[in-house]
């Protein structure tokens, strides 16, 4: 009104607000469409990006400048609707754009799937904020031959459309700019039109699509997983490889170069020697006695599980980047649905080889209350994490096939069952499974790079103290006797059920701490000879369904309430030692020696 | 049973056949919503990709996999 001779387009944009805190602008967005690089390129702070949905499963925040004006950027997990039924990582977002707490919204969509992103846009619409929408993977949209008018959408919409490829960075300086002039959705829906017609006369006017383009290597390979004669092979495929890169490069050669070598011959001797000059026994034996925190504590976390995560972490970086991980969920699902879940669960099943603790949470994906109560049951007892795993092979991978064959068996058939008498005796229901299955893609190795460079940076600062105070724990006990007295109070059931050295006991201590620590504890005793093959059958199967770790009790704690972790905790106890007795009793009887 | 002529049930469809979806079955479950929100809704077009063990459909550039239940309530006239 001030200045009624300026000409609309021209009115200066206001760069500096005042304001009582940073501008929020949220990413919303279906799930798997790329919230998460656009987060990274706009804040420049990484969080792990995969071909999945489901890989954000809470709200990260981080700072990004836009122009001169500081903003938080809010990053959400996916959501397919904001109204109705929805999981908990879909209230997440849903709570965050109601709350007010996003001023602003950009809707990041898969601009392949146009007609979808849309009717979360009306959807969108219903709250009132400025939008605006990115259509992301433009290139890979092209590519299937979608072809959409930008500006004749733009302006249908009231909003600024930006055309986006945002794991290349392009469209992120249009959608910088395009910041400042978000509004409002035009009009909305009328009264008397649902979501999908709208969004369905809107793909019709502004999408047309045309003949593919897509790699032909590409299809093939899509189809090939998912179908039961090229893809089980390719399944068993996998596995093997997977196993030569941890089992074999990691668990063996590289274990073999960093313990043997880098500590047995260099570290520890000069470790020792350098602490021949401590006048104190007391703490030279705390750095390099057999309780000692380089001796044991360094070794353990440096030369022995290190290696086995590390190569872990990469192949399993690239599985996810595929969109491989998905396919398994039509494979998984007639089983899943038998323990009370469905073909979805594979995805927390699979991350939890990666770590029972941020498998714990994503379980969040899954539909309902018994979903994520089972499967996080499931998760406690029996998924060993990748460094348990790798520890497994590597002791009984040198015993025989069979042995390998007998823990993993006695290990599945527990999950099967308890998930079997769970879904029969828990209330509540499992939910249908309809699961999005995303393209294959060929990894990126910038990403594949900064993800495992990121987790093994996460094992070191988040294993390597736990390491040491664990380390500490157990100097200390076997310094005031403790550990005798562990020895001796669990002697009936180490012993007596379960067979093994009473030394077992305190690898068992160990386990309670991280999972891995006990494994690597166990892989020194049967490599030092202190275990039979049919004890260490026993002792790994044991272990593999003992107690989930504390990071893991606490995430269950954290994500259940108190009362259910203490009760998982307790029956997962009982189970672990209960199967590892008769399982002692069943080999000894057959007089198996593997 | 559906009435007319030429429309059928998505999971009793072979890997191949296409079509556009008529209705979608609702009960007290969320499972019509759950697909809506998929974009898998009455006037959507698809293609059954494969049947065994579970079905696998393309809708709108999306392949999506279902379990049988969930094709039964889908109704699909074939193109």
């Amino acid at each position: 009104m001030s200045c009624p001779h300026a000409i609309e387009g021209l009115t200066p944009k206001p760069l500096l607000r005042l304001r009582a805190h940073p501008l929020r602008i949220a990413l919303v967005g279906n799930p798997n469409v790329g919230k998460s690089v656009i987060f990274g390129r706009l804040t420049g702070r990484y969080v792990t990006v995969s071909n999945y949905p489901g890989t954000t499963v809470a709200v990260t925040r981080g700072r990004a400048t836009v122009g001169a004006e500081v903003c938080d950027i809010i990053d959400t997990p996916g959501v397919n609707m904001l109204e109705g039924a929805l999981s908990e990582d879909e209230k997440v977002t849903r709570d965050l754009v109601a709350s007010g707490n996003a001023e602003l919204i950009v809707q990041v969509a898969d601009a392949r799937n146009l007609r979808r992103a849309l009717m979360l846009t009306s959807q969108i619409a219903a709250f009132g904020r400025p939008t605006i929408l990115v259509l992301n993977m433009i290139d890979e949209a092209r590519a299937r031959g979608v072809d959409i008018d930008t500006a004749g959408l733009a302006a249908e919409l009231g909003i600024p459309v930006i055309e986006a490829v945002a794991t290349e960075g392009r469209g992120l300086a249009e959608l910088r700019e395009a910041l400042t002039e978000a509004a409002p959705l035009d009009g909305g829906i009328a009264a008397g039109v649902t979501h999908l017609q709208w969004a369905d006369e809107m793909a019709h006017r502004f999408r047309t699509i045309g003949p593919m383009s897509l790699g032909r290597f590409q299809e093939w390979l899509g189809r090939a997983v998912r179908e039961p004669l090229t893809g089980l092979p390719i399944l068993i495929l996998v596995l093997y490889l997977t196993y030569l890169a941890v089992g074999v490069l990691g668990a063996q050669t590289l274990v073999g170069l960093l313990e043997d070598g880098l500590f047995g011959t260099w570290l520890n001797p000069w470790a020792r020697s350098l602490a021949a000059h401590i006048p104190i026994a007391f703490v030279r034996d705390f750095l390099v006695g057999d309780y000692g925190l380089v001796t044991m504590g360094m070794t353990y976390a440096i030369a022995i599980v290190l290696p086995v995560v590390s190569t872990f972490f990469l192949v399993f970086g690239i599985l996810e980047d595929s969109g491989y991980i998905p396919r398994l969920a039509i494979f998984s699902d007639r089983i899943f649905r038998a323990m009370g879940l469905n073909g979805k669960a594979v995805l927390p099943m699979v991350l939890g080889l990666g770590c029972d603790t941020m498998a714990t949470m994503t379980t969040r994906i899954l539909a309902t209350p018994k979903e994520r109560l089972i499967a996080i049951l499931l998760l406690a007892l029996g998924v060993p994490c990748s460094a348990q795993l790798a520890t497994i092979m590597g002791i009984l991978g040198g015993v025989s096939f069979w042995a390998l064959l007998t823990l993993f068996g006695v290990v599945v058939f527990q999950m099967i069952l308890v998930g079997f008498l769970a879904a029969r005796l828990l209330p509540g229901d499992r939910s249908d499974f309809i699961m999005e299955l995303p393209p294959m893609r060929l990894p990126r190795l910038g990403n594949l790079a900064t993800k495992t460079g990121l987790r093994v940076r996460w094992y070191l600062g988040e294993a390597l103290p736990l390491f040491l105070v664990g380390t500490a724990l157990l100097f200390a006990l076997d310094r005031v006797g403790g550990l005798a007295v562990i020895a001796q109070a669990t002697r009936p059931v180490v012993s007596g059920l379960l067979g093994l050295p009473p030394k077992a006991a305190e690898v068992f201590v160990m386990g309670f701490l991280r999972r891995d620590y006990g494994a690597a504890g166990m892989f020194l005793m049967a490599r030092d000879g202190a275990l039979t093959h049919v004890q260490a059958v026993v002792a790994l199967t044991v272990m593999t369904l003992f107690v989930p770790c504390v990071a893991n009790f606490l995430m269950i704690v954290k994500e259940r309430g108190l009362r259910v972790g203490l009760a998982i905790l307790g029956f997962v106890t009982v189970m672990a030692v209960g199967t590892g007795a008769v399982l002692n009793g069943v080999l000894r009887f057959f007089h198996v020696a593997f | 049973m559906w009435p007319s002529e030429g429309v059928h049930q998505l999971s009793a469809l072979p890997a191949g056949a296409r079509g556009r979806i008529v209705r979608v079955k609702r009960d007290l479950t969320p499972r019509a919503e759950r697909l809506a929100a998929l974009g898998v809704g009455p006037g959507a077009r698809i293609t059954v990709l494969q049947t065994f063990p579970g079905i696998v459909i393309e809708c709108d550039q999306t392949e999506l996999a279902l379990e049988r239940v969930v094709g039964s309530a889908i109704w699909i006239a074939l193109e």
